[in-house]
């Protein structure tokens, strides 16, 4: 005969115990993954860096100016090594998932199944602000030493115009890539964008419209004139 | 290739290029659109052709882009009058083909199609000489094939007697470079106007660079180059004055640096067993007589070019770290901040380590290539503001002088180019 006590106390205990006992071998197995997959994403790690370091990425990314702008960000680490770094948590997220998965509790399989999902969606959105700053580095140097070329005073100032435009355009597509107020998003950009033009073209139309005319006239004038004109043959 | 050969300076008519048997000279002329200029050049070559090598058998090639105005119907129409010309009027074995280009639209590829007329006619000596040219007379047809024919040379650069401020990349990159590379004192590396051989040509048809730069811009230096470091016999043909009409007023400088420079640095690339031995330099046989023209005032805004120096310095000088060495970048730095116009001296030995550590960047491939060349452009007009200031009341032959003093400071820095070349540095 059971007790009261049994009923309310043992019987229970009993039954965790038993859940625990029958849960033990996929807590086990995951842990086992786990490790496995720690060790696997240090060898991950350590390869990736080789293989990078072997064709001379390092130097690279000093050469296009990444290192520099992760140490202005007061990353210390190198590209590289970063890199690898990624990789290793990369793989290990990955095996976490993975050991969840192997453990079967029904609302960790829901939350992960979700995740997964999303998680695609993460990574396309990181390349997307990746190549968007890397994009905008390139052509806001073009955009400066075609200025600079061009006699244009302004030329920091366009050049980092062209950077920022860029960025800006990266990061709006990647919140679009997650879904992350996709609408609102597209919204504001596009009248922060319209405005900003909107503003120039005021700015420039209105407060520059003697300097518009100074400028065309002494240009058209030069060509008439020849002042200030070069007879200098280059070739 | 159909091209239309047209026999004899009345004649015209379609045939084909084994109608014309073997030929002893070729002389080429590139064109697009040069319906205004062709003629006298195409007379002036059929004239030097038949009063200087009457018994030969000589054919004049009109390679053509596609122009639309009439260029090809000029020269089939174009013929010489010779009864007031020549005394003497000997008819020589010349004739006309007018053809048009295939592959990639440019110079180069024109060129092409001569090199392969030529390897196709067998001609022992030919030449190529620009369609817009003003000045050209029947003596420039001597003086860039004969020493070929006669004299056994493979390549004949032109040597032109020019204003002291025309051809600026020429004289402050071009010319002091090659010239501190390959050893031999071409002074107009890429003139234009060339004679060579018909062995050179089957050389050069041989090179694998007809779908490159080479076959839009970079021809020029390309043939002098590769027959400097391909150890052809080499010699410089005086033509007196080049008039031309002005290429393309509105091309952009900093793109006709990018294509000049460029072609230079990707020959480097190409031939760097060839140049990074060689040590000094020495002049090369030169023919024609050689008398100095005069200067004509012309206008040159100094100011203009200093204020996009200072420009350049001050907006592209972080990008300047990446590849210009510090003792280059503090003198710019330097240079910049001067108020004075009259004290702006862009020196000789900072100008030469500027054009190698170029050089040396596109060499490493320091970022990006066009962006390192196509930044060169503010301190290139620094360099010509400099030239100017210095030169302004000199003559011909002072400025000459001067040219040497920079040349012989590029010769003097190239260790500095070869051991970084070859990583020792």
């Amino acid at each position: 005969m059971n007790s009261p006590i049994d009923k309310v106390f043992i019987e229970p205990l009993r039954e965790v115990a038993r859940k625990l006992v029958a849960f033990l071998p996929s807590l086990l197995t995951g842990i086992v993954v786990f490790a496995a997959g720690l060790l696997l994403a240090w060898l991950v790690k350590v390869i990736v860096v080789r293989v990078l370091r072997l064709f001379k990425l390092d130097a690279a990314f000093t050469r296009s100016g990444v290192s520099d702008a992760l140490q202005k960000m007061a990353v210390k680490e190198t590209p590289v090594k970063l890199i690898g770094r990624t990789f290793f948590w990369l793989v290990t997220f990955i095996f976490f998932i993975l050991a969840l998965k192997v453990m079967k509790v029904p609302v960790i399989d829901q939350l992960l199944e979700n995740l997964l999902l999303f998680l695609p969606n993460i990574f396309v959105a990181l390349i997307i602000v990746v190549m968007g700053w890397l994009l905008g580095n390139f052509l806001g140097r073009a955009a400066l030493i075609a200025s600079v070329n061009a006699g244009i005073k302004l030329s920091s100032q366009i050049s980092r115009g062209v950077k920022g435009v860029i960025l800006v355009f990266a990061i709006v597509m990647a919140f679009e890539q997650v879904g992350i107020g996709r609408t609102t998003l597209v919204v504001a950009f596009a009248i922060a964008f319209g405005g900003a033009v909107l503003a120039l073209a005021l700015a420039f139309g209105l407060g520059g419209k003697d300097l518009a005319r100074t400028y065309l006239e002494k240009r058209f004038k030069k060509d008439r004139e020849g002042d200030g004109r070069d007879d200098l043959r280059h070739l | 290739m159909t091209p239309d050969s047209v026999p004899g300076p009345a004649a015209s008519g379609p045939g084909q290029l084994d109608e014309l048997g073997e030929v002893d000279i070729l002389v080429g002329i590139p064109s697009f659109n040069n319906a205004k200029t062709i003629g006298h050049v195409v007379r002036a070559v059929e004239v030097g052709l038949n009063k200087y090598f009457p018994g030969r058998r000589s054919v004049l090639v009109n390679s053509d882009g596609g122009s639309t105005d009439g260029t090809a119907d000029v020269v089939r129409e174009a013929s010489a009058d010779f009864d007031s010309i020549l005394l003497e009027h000997r008819i020589g074995g010349f004739r006309k083909l007018v053809t048009p280009y295939h592959g990639v639209p440019g110079k180069g590829s024109a060129f092409r199609t001569v090199f392969q007329i030529a390897r196709q006619l067998g001609a022992k000596a030919c030449a190529v000489v620009d369609s817009d040219l003003r000045s050209i007379t029947p003596e420039w047809i001597e003086l860039l094939v004969k020493p070929v024919l006669e004299e056994g040379f493979d390549y004949v650069s032109p040597y032109y007697m020019r204003h002291k401020y025309d051809g600026t990349i020429t004289n402050s990159i071009v010319y002091p470079l090659t010239r501190a590379l390959y050893g031999k004192r071409i002074r107009q590396p890429i003139g234009g106007d060339f004679g060579f051989s018909g062995r050179l040509a089957s050389f050069y048809l041989e090179k694998n660079v007809w779908e490159s730069d080479v076959a839009r811009f970079g021809i020029d230096i390309w043939m002098t180059t590769t027959a400097l470091a391909n150890d052809f016999r080499i010699c410089q043909a005086f033509l007196g004055a080049k008039i031309h009409d002005a290429k393309d007023p509105g091309a952009d400088l900093s793109a006709m640096l990018h294509q000049v420079v460029g072609s230079v640095f990707d020959l480097m690339e190409e031939y760097a067993g060839a140049w990074s031995a060689v040590k000094g330099s020495e002049p090369v046989a030169t023919f024609g007589f050689v008398y100095s023209v005069g200067l004509e005032p012309i206008h040159v805004n100094v100011d203009r070019m200093i204020e996009m120096f200072r420009l350049g310095v001050k907006d592209l000088g972080p990008f300047y770290k990446a590849f210009l060495p510090a003792d280059v970048l503090s003198f710019l730095d330097d240079l910049a901040a001067r108020p004075d116009r009259r004290s702006f001296t862009y020196a000789d030995g900072a100008w030469v380590k500027t054009i190698m550590s170029f050089a040396l960047a596109c060499h490493r491939k320091d970022v990006s290539r066009e962006h390192i060349i196509k930044s060169l452009t503010p301190l290139y007009l620094g360099k010509v503001a400099s030239f100017v200031n210095e030169t302004w009341d000199c003559t011909a032959e002072e400025v000459e002088a001067r040219l040497e003093e920079l040349c012989l400071a590029f010769e003097k820095e190239k260790s500095y180019l070869v051991e970084r070349w070859n990583g020792k540095a």
